[in-house]
């Protein structure tokens, strides 16, 4: 037995010995590269790790760094891409756990930046922060006012209505507060037409965006944030939160049948395809509209809570942010491609052109919008915007705020409850 | 057997549950030949223009002889490693009656319940350590280690039945352990073998999470990861995801068909009960 | 190993001491050369892991930061306390794993059976059985929620038929058959192949035996076949409740845990604690309690099947 153990252990540290000895190869080599560049030999060449996970992108995106790559010789990208019904964040922390950094990857800014601070570099004294709006900043920023990422776009939601199916049903006003959309809800109904195409069976959809809502609308979301982890604000009894019961009536009581099973795809379908003439979703469901409907004539309206002035504003954000491992070898070639990608004309174009973002940049000129887009820059410009308060929730609040509001649309608790199921989900992972 | 009436009604209900059972295949593979909007449109319906340039697309951008080279290096070297390893733990255990060889079998058994998830992240941190990480033979060293247990417990499980008087004669004529064991035994656990590649197989080539934690290089990228790239967490790129995911599996399915022969065949040479 | 070796001995005390040393080590090292390798993959790859996750389980690890505080038993605590949702993915789970281990093994069973007689198309309807395995889990369930949300409501609205116009993943109790039924569906083929590799090497002798002594065809199935073919049952009926208790792509990708988390499997629960809540060390702790449950659960069927193996 003991011998048998003896064995056994050897083996182990024969393995061990064996995986050992090659990984110290490695890294001797690898720190024989580094050696060479400190050397100051301009052919060295390095090599980037990027990691995303903007599958849509993906494409467009190994193109820029081509011509990256091109106009810089010496220095290599990798890009990796991981979406899908892979979750990032576990493929991200398994490289991390393993050693193997990626160089630059995707931060979601707020709670997350705090998770990561101690990994990222900060990029306040880089060239393009002098063009950042301000809007780009709030996420990526801690509260000594570093900066650790550089924002990948701006985007926004609402109502995105069928500006020919309104026409249809005599709409002529577009509808900016609670009771406007009540009676342009009631036209469409009169008039044989489902008014909304509602993506319940999607958590993200409704805990995530709309829910975020009546948090944007309060007078100081940061602050009700702060109060509600604090035990001074509450759900229950909150004027916006109580308002927001009528927004979820609405949409269920005139949007199409079965909301629970209705995923993505199908929703953005329904709507596309003249079935239904609004949808709460964002300018980033543009492509996939104009692919079913190239003649798609739209623009977005507000998700209103009530009847005043403060209710026709749209939610607008940073969705994602790159940043960069501040421990990296090759940290001043990571902020150089970082700055090349909102500085250069090819980087710029690829931004405008390729992937259709709207910048967060005062720098860069939007074009190639699509009807959505230009929506959510008039509100931009404006001002009639609100924030993305999800960024700033307990880490998984938003999937259980998604389980409470669905359980209210089949019907299984009241409206009171949801509220107080909404309160138990922040106290437990705040 | 004979071929009674009762067998035909028996073989008609049978062609219908097999029918019902391959509807899935037919959403699958005739999306596949479809354009993205008239998968959204009309799922159920046969394609108004047969697209077959989404698999030429796919086959592009999939880097598609790349990632199935890579699945079949991985799923092979790591079956015939299972195999190895474990028919020879399995037999010598079942042999070596015994407490140890019980706690070692149960210590084996119940790492089969073992989540995933669990295990992943400490993992990954230990291939980091022993430089394994983003390798082939460091994924197929990963997949002797998950793969050990159920596999050894099917051989575990055959073993037993296998009749301990064909080794007896052998050993008396003076064949060694391994002699023994490869040139007797081995031969009689044909059935399980087949059995044991087949699970193995299945569960490898269609492996997800494992792959993408360890290889991180575009070059190592198996087909499932590849295939993986045109589902996001917001738009699914149904038209190319179909028919790469109809690229994937048709080499499995050739690969059961060849092997359910032999499944036959090795039962049907009686050389065990 | 020992106590073997020992009573072996001991049964042989002709040998001299000298000789039985030298059988003793030879046999240990033949052991350690058969066992070995399998053992060594199994502790480096999953052990080892393991252990370093009990580990974790006792601190407060969020996953990312490099500092790792020890906190005790304060996660198993937590988890007591004040996480309903844990115990109700547990119920879940074990009630799915009820239904969907009895329902794949009857299917899969009775196609063996089926498809051990002699139909003519016997070889095309084996591979069409087994061929849902080929897919993917993850994929698996992409498909299927296509299915059940667009081509179930395709065929009700030709049909009419009830059962097909249902919200099948909107409702919490369909939402638990859809998961069982697609579980099922690929899962049957399996069994049916390990069924019909057991029911091939039953004597066909016996069965013409009792046919001679007029057995009808239950009879026949229940006193000869079944028991002459348990131990594919215990190894049956372990792969499905195993599989069943640790569904993850599959759940995660047709339902995703919804809807308002009525089909949330343990394994899920696990992972959205691990990394979407940044709890890493409840999220192993909540898996040390999983994988004890799970052990004690499978050990209590293999016992009882292998008993009924042993009286048969």
């Amino acid at each position: 037995m003991k011998r048998f153990l003896l064995l056994c252990v050897s083996m182990l540290l024969a393995v061990g010995i064996i995986a050992g000895c090659s990984s110290n190869n490695k890294e001797s080599s690898s720190s024989d590269a580094g050696g060479n560049s400190d050397s100051g030999s301009s052919d060295e060449v390095v090599t980037l790790n990027f990691f995303q996970f903007k599958v849509e992108i993906a494409d467009q995106l190994q193109e820029m760094l081509k011509e990256f790559e091109a106009e810089h010789p010496n220095i290599k990208v990798k890009l990796e891409t991981v979406g899908g019904g892979a979750d990032y964040g576990a493929a991200l922390k398994a490289k991390f756990a393993s050693g193997e950094k990626p160089d630059i990857f995707n931060n979601g800014g707020f709670n997350e930046l705090e998770l990561w601070k101690e990994h990222l570099a900060d990029l306040s004294n880089e060239p393009w922060v002098n063009h950042l709006l301000p809007i780009g900043k709030v996420p990526m920023t801690d509260a000594d006012g570093n900066l650790y990422g550089m924002p990948v776009n701006l985007e926004g939601y609402g109502f995105a209505y069928n500006k020919d199916l309104f026409e249809q049903a005599g709409i002529t006003e577009v509808p900016t507060t609670m009771s406007e959309l009540q009676e342009a809800v009631d036209k469409l109904e009169e008039n044989g037409i489902t008014a909304f195409a509602a993506g319940y069976g999607e958590w993200w959809v409704i805990g995530q965006h709309l829910l975020n809502i009546p948090f944007a609308q309060q007078d100081d979301p940061a602050a009700f944030i702060e109060g509600l982890s604090e035990g001074t604000e509450t759900f229950v009894g909150n004027k916006h939160f109580e308002e927001f019961k009528q927004v979820i009536d609405t949409e269920i009581g005139y949007g199409n049948t079965n909301p629970l099973t209705t995923d993505y795809n199908t929703q953005v379908t329904l709507f596309a395809s003249g079935e239904a003439a609004m949808i709460q979703q964002g300018n980033w469901t543009e492509n996939m509209i104009y692919q079913i409907n190239p003649d798609m004539n739209m623009a977005f309206l507000p998700i209103p809570l009530n009847d005043e002035a403060e209710a026709n504003a749209i939610p607008v954000g940073v969705p994602n942010n790159w940043a960069i491992n501040k421990n990296s070898e090759n940290l001043e070639e990571a902020k150089l491609l970082l700055d090349w990608m909102v500085s250069s004309e090819t980087g710029q174009r690829y931004m405008i052109e390729e992937f259709a973002f709207i910048p967060a940049f005062d720098n860069i000129e939007p074009a190639g919008l699509g009807a959505l887009g230009e929506s959510i820059l008039e509100y931009s410009v404006a001002e009639q915007t609100i924030p993305w308060t999800w960024f700033m929730w307990p880490d998984g609040a938003n999937q259980d705020f998604a389980a409470a509001i669905q359980e209210y649309v089949a019907g299984q608790i009241e409206y009171e409850e949801v509220l107080e199921k909404f309160q138990a989900t922040w106290d437990n992972l705040k | 057997m004979k071929y009674t009436k009762k067998t035909f009604v028996l073989e008609i209900i049978a062609i219908c549950i097999a029918i019902v059972f391959l509807v899935p295949f037919y959403f699958v593979i005739v999306n596949s030949l479809k354009g993205f909007s008239e998968i959204l449109i009309d799922a159920a319906a046969l394609p108004s223009e047969w697209l077959f340039s989404n698999y030429v697309r796919v086959w592009e951008i999939l880097d598609f002889p790349r990632a199935f080279f890579n699945s079949l290096v991985i799923t092979v070297f790591s079956n015939i490693g299972l195999v190895v390893i474990s028919s020879m733990a399995a037999w010598k255990m079942v042999r070596t009656p015994g407490k140890f060889s019980k706690i070692l079998f149960i210590l084996f058994v119940s790492a089969m319940v073992i989540p995933f998830q669990t295990v992943m992240i400490p993992l990954v941190k230990l291939g980091g350590m022993l430089g394994i990480m983003n390798s082939i033979p460091g994924i197929i060293i990963m997949y002797f280690g998950f793969g050990v247990p159920l596999s050894l417990f099917l051989y575990h499980g055959f073993v037993k039945t296998v009749p301990i008087e064909v080794e007896e004669s052998a050993r008396i004529d003076g064949c060694s352990q391994f002699g023994l064991f490869w040139r007797i035994v081995f031969p009689l656990l044909k059935p399980i073998t087949v059995t044991v590649i087949i699970l193995n197989t299945l569960w490898i080539w269609n492996d997800y999470l494992l792959p993408l934690l360890v290889l991180q290089d575009a070059s190592l990228r198996t087909i499932p990861l590849a295939t993986s790239s045109f589902f996001a967490q917001y738009t699914k790129q149904w038209d190319m995801g179909l028919a790469a995911l109809v690229l994937g599996i048709t080499p499995v399915i050739i690969f059961f068909l060849f092997l359910q022969k032999h499944i036959i065949r090795g039962i049907a040479s009686g050389s065990i009960k | 190993m020992e106590s073997t070796v020992a009573t072996k001995v001991k049964a042989d005390t002709k040998l001299k001491i000298g000789s039985t040393r030298k059988l003793k080590l030879k046999k240990l090292l033949s052991y350690a050369a058969f066992v070995g390798p399998a053992l060594l993959f199994f502790i480096v790859i999953q052990i080892i892991p393991f252990l370093m996750g009990i580990y974790y389980s006792f601190t407060s690890w969020n996953g990312i930061s490099s500092s790792i505080e020890w906190v005790g038993l304060e996660n198993y605590k937590r988890i007591f306390s004040n996480d309903q949702r844990f115990f109700d993915s547990f119920l879940f789970t074990t009630k799915f794993m009820f239904a969907a281990v009895l329902i794949s093994n009857i299917i899969g069973f009775s196609f063996a059976l089926i498809l051990n007689t002699a139909l003519k198309t016997r070889n095309l309807l084996r591979t069409a059985f087994f061929i849902p395995n080929v897919i993917g889990g993850l994929l698996l369930g992409f498909i299927w929620q296509f299915i059940f949300v667009r081509g179930f409501a395709a065929i009700g609205e030709l049909t009419n038929i009830s059962f097909f116009l249902k919200p099948w993943l909107g409702d919490a109790t369909t939402a638990f058959w859809g998961i069982v039924i697609v579980f099922a569906w690929q899962i049957s083929g399996y069994m049916m192949v390990i069924y019909i590799a057991a029911l091939q090497g039953v004597d066909t002798s016996l069965l013409e035996a009792a046919k001679i002594d007029g057995a009808n065809a239950f009879t026949t199935l229940r006193k000869i076949i079944i028991p002459l073919i348990l131990p594919a049952f215990t190894i049956c009926f372990f792969l499905t409740i195993s599989m069943a208790f640790k569904i993850f792509d599959l759940n995660l990708s047709l339902t995703g845990g919804g809807p308002f988390n009525s089909t949330q499997s343990v394994a899920i629960n696990i992972y959205q604690e691990a990394f979407t809540n940044n709890n890493y060390g409840i999220g192993s702790a909540k898996s040390i309690l999983f994988f004890l449950i799970v052990a004690i659960f499978t050990t209590i069927q293999v016992m009882i099947t292998k008993k009924k193996e042993v009286e048969a």
